[in-house]
C-alpha cells in the first residue's frame, strides 16, 4: 500500500537538503568564534563586533538556512501551498543566503565595508525573492487551519526583518544615515519573534500532535497566537522609536506572557503525549521550550536595570536562552525531518525502503543533541562567569560539526541506496557513520 | 436543500502516526459506494492525501471542529 502513495508534489531531496547540509557549519563557526574570543564577546555586550557576528552566524546563518529549506518542503504538505519552481527558488535562496550570511559575518569581523555591501545585495536580493515566492504560494493556499495563518504572518515577519536588515547593513556598507540605536532592537524583534517564533509555532501546530501524538493546540489559541506576537512586535517597534522606556518594559512583559503561553502550552501537551517513546527530537523540543520560557521571563528585566555591566550579563543570558531554544528545536526537527525525507525519496526506487531508524538511529542522534544542549547550558552560565564562553564555544562547535556529519551520513545513505537499491542498508549504514 | 451523504465509515486516526491514516483511507476507498461518505478524523489537514484522492476520482470537504479535530468527508466525485 505504501507504494501506492503519491508524493509527486514533494520537491527533489536536494532542494531542502542543501540548506540542511550547509546550516551546521554556520553554527560551528559561531562555536569557534566563541571558543576563541568568548569571554571578550560576553564582556563586549551586544554592540561588540564579536557578539554581532556570533548572533548572525546563528540567526542569518544556521536558523535561516534550516527554516528556508524546511519551508520549501513544509508548505505543500502542511498548507497545500505550492512553491514556484522549487529547484530554482531553492537554488537562488540557498546561494544568496549562504554567500550573504558569510559576507555579513566577514564584514562584521574583518573585511568591513566591501563585505557588508555584498551582504546587503545578496541577503536583500535573495530574501526579497524568497519572500515573494512564498507569499505567492501562501496566497493561493486552500488550507483552513491555524498553520496557514501562522505561515502568512511569519513570511510577513521575514519580509520586515530583511528590509530592516538591509537598512542596517546600508548604514555600515553604504553610509546611509539611519537611526541605528532604534533599528537594531526593532530588527531583532521582527527577526526572532515576527519571523522565527511565529514560524516555529505554525510548524508546532502541525508536528507536535502529529509526531508526538499529543492533543492538539486549542484552535482559538493557535489562530490568535500570530496576531498576539505581531501586536507585541508592533508595540515594541513603536516604543523604541518613540523612546518611551516604560512602554517598552510593558510591551516586553506582554511578550513574556505571549511567548510563555506558547512554551508552556507545548510543554503541557508533550506531557500528555500518547507516544511514550522519548527520542532526541522530543528531548530537543522540551529543552527548547524550557529555554524559551526562561528567556521570556527575562525579557523585561534588563530594560529596568541601570547598571550597565549587570544589564549586559542579563542580555547575554536572555540572548543565549532564546537563540538556544531555536537551535535546540531546529536540531531536534532535523533529526526527524532528514531521515523522513531520505525514507520518502527512497520509496521511489525501493519497494520496501529502510526505516527512518536505519537512516539515522536515535542512538547516534541523541548523544549529539545532548552535547548541543550542554553547550547552550554552558554558554548561558557564562553570564555568571564569562570565561565559560570559551568552553561553551568549543562544545557548540563540536556538537554542530557532529550534527553536520550525521546529516552528511544520511545524505550518503540515500545516495548509495538510490544508486544501487539492492545494496544492504546495513552496509550503507556503517559507511554513513 | 442539499442532503448530506450517508456515512459509510469513520476512521478516527487522531492518535495514529503517519502514514497509517493515509493507508487506512486508501484501503477503505474501494468499498466506498456512490452517495455515501468516508469520514477521517485527524489533528491536521492531510494535503498529500487530498492529492491522492483527487487523482483517484474522489472529492473531499474538510471541517475544523472547536476541539482542533479536522473532519475530512470523502466521497466519489
Amino acid at each position: 500500500m505504501i507504494g501506492a502513495l503519491s508524493f509527486e508534489q514533494a520537491p527533489p531531496l536536494w532542494v531542502p537538503l542543501r540548506f540542511f547540509l550547509t546550516a551546521p557549519w554556520f553554527l560551528c563557526a559561531a562555536g569557534l568564534l566563541l571558543a576563541v574570543d568568548g569571554a571578550h564577546v560576553v564582556a563586549g555586550g551586544r554592540w561588540g563586533p564579536g557578539a554581532v557576528a556570533a548572533v548572525h552566524l546563528v540567526t542569518a546563518g544556521y536558523m535561516l538556512q534550516v527554516m528556508a529549506g524546511a519551508l520549501l518542503q513544509f508548505m505543500p504538505v502542511a498548507a497545500g501551498a505550492n512553491v514556484w519552481r522549487p529547484r530554482l527558488t531553492g537554488g537562488v535562496a540557498h546561494a544568496g543566503f549562504t554567500a550573504g550570511g558569510a559576507a555579513l559575518v566577514a564584514g562584521f569581523l574583518w573585511v568591513g565595508v566591501p563585505a557588508l555591501q555584498a551582504a546587503t545585495v545578496l541577503m536583500g536580493g535573495a530574501g526579497a525573492f524568497y519572500v515573494v515566492v512564498l507569499a505567492r504560494g501562501l496566497a493561493a493556499s486552500p488550507a483552513i487551519g491555524p498553520t496557514l495563518r501562522g505561515l502568512r504572518f511569519a513570511v510577513f515577519g521575514l519580509a520586515v526583518t530583511v528590509a530592516l536588515g538591509v537598512a542596517l547593513a546600508s548604514v555600515f556598507g553604504f553610509g546611509v544615515a539611519l537611526p541605528l540605536a532604534e533599528l537594531v532592537p526593532v530588527h531583532a524583534a521582527w527577526g526572532l519573534a515576527g519571523w522565527a517564533l511565529t514560524l516555529l509555532a505554525a510548524v508546532a501546530w502541525l508536528v507536535v500532535p502529529m509526531f508526538q501524538l499529543t492533543p492538539p493546540y486549542p484552535p482559538r489559541f493557535a489562530f490568535a497566537f500570530p496576531l498576539a506576537v505581531c501586536g507585541v512586535v508592533l508595540g515594541w517597534t513603536a516604543a523604541v522609536f518613540l523612546r518611551t522606556p516604560a512602554v517598552a518594559i510593558a510591551v516586553a512583559a506582554a511578550g513574556t506572557l505571549v511567548v510563555g503561553a506558547f512554551g508552556g502550552a507545548t510543554l503541557r501537551l508533550q506531557g500528555q503525549r500518547k507516544r511514550r517513546v522519548t527520542d532526541a527530537t522530543l528531548e530537543c523540543w522540551r529543552a527548547g521550550m524550557a529555554a524559551l520560557c526562561a528567556a521570556a521571563v527575562l525579557f523585561p528585566i534588563p530594560l529596568a536595570v541601570t547598571d550597565a555591566a549587570l544589564r549586559g550579563r542579563l542580555e547575554w543570558l536572555a540572548g543565549v536562552l532564546v537563540l538556544g531554544a531555536f537551535v535546540a528545536v531546529i536540531q531536534g526537527m532535523l533529526h526527524k525531518i532528514v531521515p523522513f525525507l531520505v525514507w520518502l525519496h527512497l520509496r521511489s526506487v525501493m519497494a520496501v525502503p529502510p526505516t527512518m531508524q536505519k537512516v539515522l538511529p536515535d542512538a547516534r542522534a541523541r548523544p549529539q543533541s545532548r552535547l548541543l544542549l550542554a553547550s547552550i547550558l554552558v554558554l548561558a552560565l557564562a553570564a555568571a562567569w564569562p570565561p565559560l564562553a570559551h568552553l561553551g564555544g568549543v562544545l557548540l562547535a563540536v556538537a554542530a560539526a557532529w550534527g553536520g556529519a550525521l546529516l552528511v551520513g544520511a545524505a550518503r545513505f540515500h545516495h548509495r541506496l538510490a544508486q544501487s537499491p539492492s545494496a544492504s542498508p546495513d552496509d550503507t549504514g556503517r559507511s554513513a557513520r | 436543500m442539499r442532503t448530506e451523504p450517508a456515512p459509510f465509515r469513520t476512521i478516527d486516526a487522531r492518535d495514529w502516526l503517519p502514514p497509517e491514516p493515509m493507508e487506512a483511507v486508501l484501503a477503505a476507498l474501494p468499498e466506498l459506494d456512490p452517495g455515501r461518505e468516508l469520514v477521517l478524523l485527524l489533528y491536521r489537514e492531510p494535503f498529500p492525501l487530498y492529492r491522492v484522492l483527487e487523482a483517484r476520482g474522489f472529492v473531499h470537504r474538510t471541517v475544523l471542529h472547536p476541539d482542533g479535530t479536522f473532519a475530512i468527508h470523502v466521497r466519489r466525485a
